[in-house]
């Protein structure tokens, strides 16, 4: 079978034209993003670092992505603050209705965004939380605590057995054995948590498209506005700043996971 | 140790308080911004709208009538499914040769790929629209190729075929990936076993591969649907206004129209969609087992 | 090794100590306890059991049987579904784990993966507040006991089986616990450290006067270094004796079973006191109603296998009869023989030191034992 045959490589050639086509869409942000032209175009007549100039210009996307990731960072504290204890409680204790709950508080991520920013934006209309920072804070906490309450719910489960009940026999208050036991083994758990919540904020459009207000813009939806009425290579460069901002974080994570995990943190 | 410590233990994991306490908060969030919210919308579909986004007092199914009588509605949930199936097909069909690949790579290459596969996901929605914006537009890089080809390129973008080129390529992670956990049951031995008993490769994958890999497939194909019936951003950019979804619709009665009635309806059309669905992949499941 | 011990638990418990002396008074009582998980059948019931300071108590029985169970409840770790536990007179029954002082060497190790085997074995002492200069010393002590000195700076995961396995026992022993309870803390060691761990273990129990519960499914472990042996089955205590007592004279013939090998005959009471199983009738110590079925039980080496080539041995009231070798299996320090007797198959044990004759396959032979090394049990109190 692994004789160089005549369908080996059409499959192999096959399967790199569609990594291309899978691919290519991101890529292709790059060398765009150096055009020297006024509108998108291939290939570029020229290539120049105008449009980073302009995007270091361009006073709203900046205070978008400052915004932005004001709301990430918000949002990832206060995900992990509510949904860290929630899990404890769902995974460690036993009462009636515990699965019901825990079915309740991870079905928004089943919810087509589209549905559920509609029903958000009706009920926040009225009670003047569109464009607040308090209203945009709990529509994403809304998509984040499903996640992160997944990620955490699964590292409890996860958990070498017993050695909370070890910790406990030693001596240690619950509070203790969770400082001390439970939590530096969660810790990859945590980060990971807390990474996917900063994500899926920093790059939820569609409720925050709802829900956005003249005072509070956030990046992606400005992008969205932006792509909507011009076509310019501006949006390449910042994209290209986007994709690179998110690869540092992806990298960052997956050192401190790793390196958690070198150190014997478990997980 | 005096007496009072000796009777019950002190409220930690075992109160109910502590419970309420710890659970309040995340219970808060789902009522305020989800369960509310989505029951509200619910009953919303049955008031009636006024002139400029007002809504009338009293309980109508007036809204639903004009919905479910108004051949346009029809028209776009039944071009919605349509282009929603035609995507998925795409989707599976651009995605399970690549799965398949990965699938066969060494356990240090298999993750590596599995990565590259699923990295798209990680860039917003709109970033990944405006690649395809570029790649597809007149000037862009596919008409560019098809130019120097010598011959006249088709419109692309802000067309149909824009938006499903679009869907399929942004939606293909998803498919991929659950390929790959479907894939995690296949065996090579047992393939291998299968062409030492004489069977040639395309029998091998026909009998063997391919019917193991079936959950997984489904389940991509359930994901990839709903994925498809619910996308706005992409058929909002990549349709430029020409291609209406119920997706789009939504949000153009929400926004535009201000018809909250209305846009409540159509949103619990998507969710009827997706049960739809749901019960299709329920019963397809059966099958397959 | 010394650990220092509070003066006041001082005091050896001598193996087959007379109870109620006063300082061999009661320490642990389990009174009726019973576990339900949710709606199952409950995983053990009507448990009661009395343990003297410093006594070491064998828990043995198969798989499944609530041993682990037991050892959570004494712990704290789950709580009763009813009965209660008293240490030193005083009702602990809804103290939680951490005011329970009680030592606790887990089945899985229960290992700390973030922390080094020293901060491991450290964590209860700084649970006690115990000075880091102290601490650090009795660390030290522990893992000298338990030979693992050299390894303190390593993480769990570094270790093999058998070195966790000795952590976690140094982790529970340098509290100096006043009740140590063990689930089967030497399973994953070889034959050798098994045998050196396990001395240990009864050394610091008796040196600190700790009463301990030992799980085991290591019969021949119980019996070495236990005060007495409990034998559970599917969630009670089927009997709890010496564990001399408990081979010689076990109440049950599940208890028979399962401390030691057995040979089971299935016979009839007749009228004159023997019992009739197939052709031969075997005479008994004790007495029965006639025609009553019986399960007649007899150690392997308990009987007495002589050449029936020789004449027939002196009966003197022993049961005698004649049979066939039919394998010979040589188990180091013993020799197997399974020897056809009518239409049973007897196993037969003897020494390889003490019996200058050996048999060989087809051999014609007798075997003879006494009436007092029969068990009787009515049948159908088997398993
Ligand atoms: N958390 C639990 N929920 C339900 N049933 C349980 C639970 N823990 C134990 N059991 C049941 O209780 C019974 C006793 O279990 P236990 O762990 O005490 O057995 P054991 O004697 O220690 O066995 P082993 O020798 O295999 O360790 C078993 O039938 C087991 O299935
Ligand atoms: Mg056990």
């Amino acid at each position: 079978m692994n004789t160089l045959s005549l369908p080996r490589i059409a499959y192999g050639v096959l399967v790199a034209l569609l990594l291309v086509f899978l691919l290519a869409p991101v890529l292709l942000v790059f060398p765009i993003s150096f055009s020297a032209d006024n509108f998108i175009a291939w290939p570029p007549s020229g290539w120049s670092p105008r449009w980073y100039v302009a995007l270091a210009r361009e006073s709203e996307l900046l205070l978008a992505f400052r915004n932005s990731v004001v709301l990430g960072l918000v949002v990832t504290v206060l995900s992990l603050a509510i949904a860290l204890p929630a899990a404890v409680m769902l995974v460690r204790k036993e009462f009636p209705g515990r699965d019901i709950l825990f079915s309740v508080f991870t079905a928004p991520l089943l919810l087509p965004s589209i549905v559920l920013g509609l029903a958000i934006l009706i009920v926040f209309v009225g009670r003047g939380l569109v464009g607040s920072w308090f209203g945009m804070v709990l529509a994403h906490l809304t998509l984040t605590l499903p996640y992160a309450l997944r990620v955490l719910a699964t590292g409890l489960k996860t958990l070498p057995p017993a050695v909370e009940d070890a910790a406990g026999t030693l001596g240690a208050r619950p509070f203790t054995v969770f400082r001390r036991v439970t939590l530096p083994l969660m810790a990859p758990a945590l980060i990971a948590a807390g990474a996917l919540s900063f994500l899926v904020s920093f790059d939820e459009v569609v409720i925050s498209l709802f829900i956005v207000g003249p005072q509070l813009k956030v990046l992606p939806v400005s992008l969205y506005h932006y792509v909507e009425s011009r076509t310019d290579p501006l949006v390449a460069s910042a994209s290209a700043v986007l994709i690179l901002v998110t690869l540092l974080l992806v990298i960052v994570v997956e050192r401190a996971v790793g390196l958690r995990k070198a150190v014997g943190g478990g997980g | 140790m005096s007496a009072a410590l000796l009777t019950r233990p002190r409220a930690d994991w075992r109160g109910g308080t502590v419970l309420m306490a710890l659970l309040a908060p995340i219970l808060l969030v789902n009522v305020l911004t989800f369960l509310a919210p989505v029951i509200n919308l619910a009953m919303l579909s049955f008031r009636g709208s006024g002139p400029g986004g007002s809504i009338q007092e009293g309980l109508t199914t007036a809204t639903w009538t004009s919905l479910l009588t108004d051949s346009f509605y029809w028209e776009i949930l039944l071009g919605t499914v349509w282009t929603s199936l035609l995507i998925t097909f795409l989707t599976l069909l651009c995605s399970y040769p690549v799965a398949l690949w990965v699938s066969r790579l060494g356990a240090r290459w298999r993750n590596l790929m599995m990565v590259v596969c699923i990295s798209p996901l990680l860039v917003s929605a709109v970033v990944r629209t405006y690649g395809w914006m570029i790649l597809l537009g007149d000037q862009g890089f596919v008409p560019g190729v098809i130019r120097a080809m010598g011959m006249t390129p088709p419109r692309l973008l802000f067309n149909e075929t824009g938006v499903i080129i679009g869907l399929t390529e942004i939606l293909m992670p998803y498919m991929i990936l659950s390929l790959l956990a479907g894939f995690g049951k296949l065996d090579r031995t047992l393939e291998d076993a299968a062409g030492t008993l004489g069977a040639r490769p395309f029998t091998v994958f026909r009998r063997i591969v391919l019917p193991l890999s079936l959950p997984g497939l489904l389940l991509g194909c359930l994901l990839t649907f709903v994925l498809a019936v619910s996308s706005f951003i992409t058929p909002k950019l990549l349709g430029g206004g020409r291609v209406v979804l119920l997706a789009t619709e939504i949000y153009d009665q929400a926004i535009v129209t201000l018809n909250w009635p209305l846009a409540s309806a159509l949103s619990i059309l998507v969710l009827v969609v997706f049960g739809a669905a749901l019960a299709v992949y329920g019963q397809l499941s059966k099958l397959v087992d | 090794m010394a650990i220092a011990r509070a003066p006041h638990a001082a005091g050896e418990a001598p193996r087959d100590a007379a109870p109620a002396a006063g300082l061999n008074s009661v320490h642990l009582t389990l009174e009726a306890l019973e576990k339900r998980y949710g709606n199952l059948p409950p995983s053990v019931s009507a448990l009661s059991l009395q343990l003297r300071q410093g006594e070491l108590l064998g828990l043995l029985g198969p798989s499944g049987c609530g041993k682990t169970t037991t050892l959570r409840m004494i712990s704290g770790l789950v709580p009763v579904t009813a009965g209660r536990i008293l240490v030193a007179g005083r009702d602990v029954t809804a103290l939680p784990p951490y005011r329970r002082d009680m030592g606790v060497v887990f089945q899985a190790y229960a290992l700390f993966p973030h922390m080094t085997v020293a901060e491991n074995v450290a964590f209860g002492l700084e649970m006690r507040k115990v000075s880091r200069t102290e601490a650090k010393e009795r660390v030290m002590r522990a893992l000298g006991m338990v030979r693992l000195e050299a390894l303190a700076d390593r993480k769990p995961r570094e270790l093999s089986g058998g070195q966790q396995q000795r952590v976690a026992l140094a982790r529970a022993l340098v509290i100096e616990p006043s009740i140590l309870l063990l689930d089967e803390p030497l399973s994953n060691l070889d034959a050798k450290l098994r045998d050196e761990m396990r001395n240990e273990i009864r050394d610091i129990q008796q040196r600190l006067g700790i009463t301990a519960v030992f799980v085991t499914h290591d019969q021949v472990e119980a019996m070495a270094i236990c005060d007495r042996i409990g034998v559970m089955r599917a969630g009670r205590l089927e009997q709890i004796a010496t564990p001399l007592e408990m081979y010689e004279r076990p109440t049950t013939p599940f208890v028979a079973d399962f401390v030691g090998r057995m040979n089971h005959l299935r016979g009839t009471r007749l009228e004159g006191g023997g019992v009739r199983v197939g052709e031969a009738v075997l005479a008994t110590a004790g007495t029965s109603p006639a025609g009553e079925a019986l399960l007649l039980m007899v150690r392997p080496h308990r009987i007495q296998m002589t050449p029936a080539a020789t004449a027939q041995p002196e009966a003197a009231g022993r049961n005698v009869q004649p049979g066939t070798v039919r394998r010979v299996t040589f188990v180091g320090d013993a020799l197997h023989y399974e020897v056809a007797m009518g239409a049973e198959t007897m196993l037969v044990e003897s020494s390889t030191v003490s019996g200058p004759q050996s048999f060989a396959v087809g051999d014609a032979v007798f075997l003879a034992w006494s009436p007092d090394d029969t068990l009787t049990f009515p049948a159908g109190t088997e398993a």
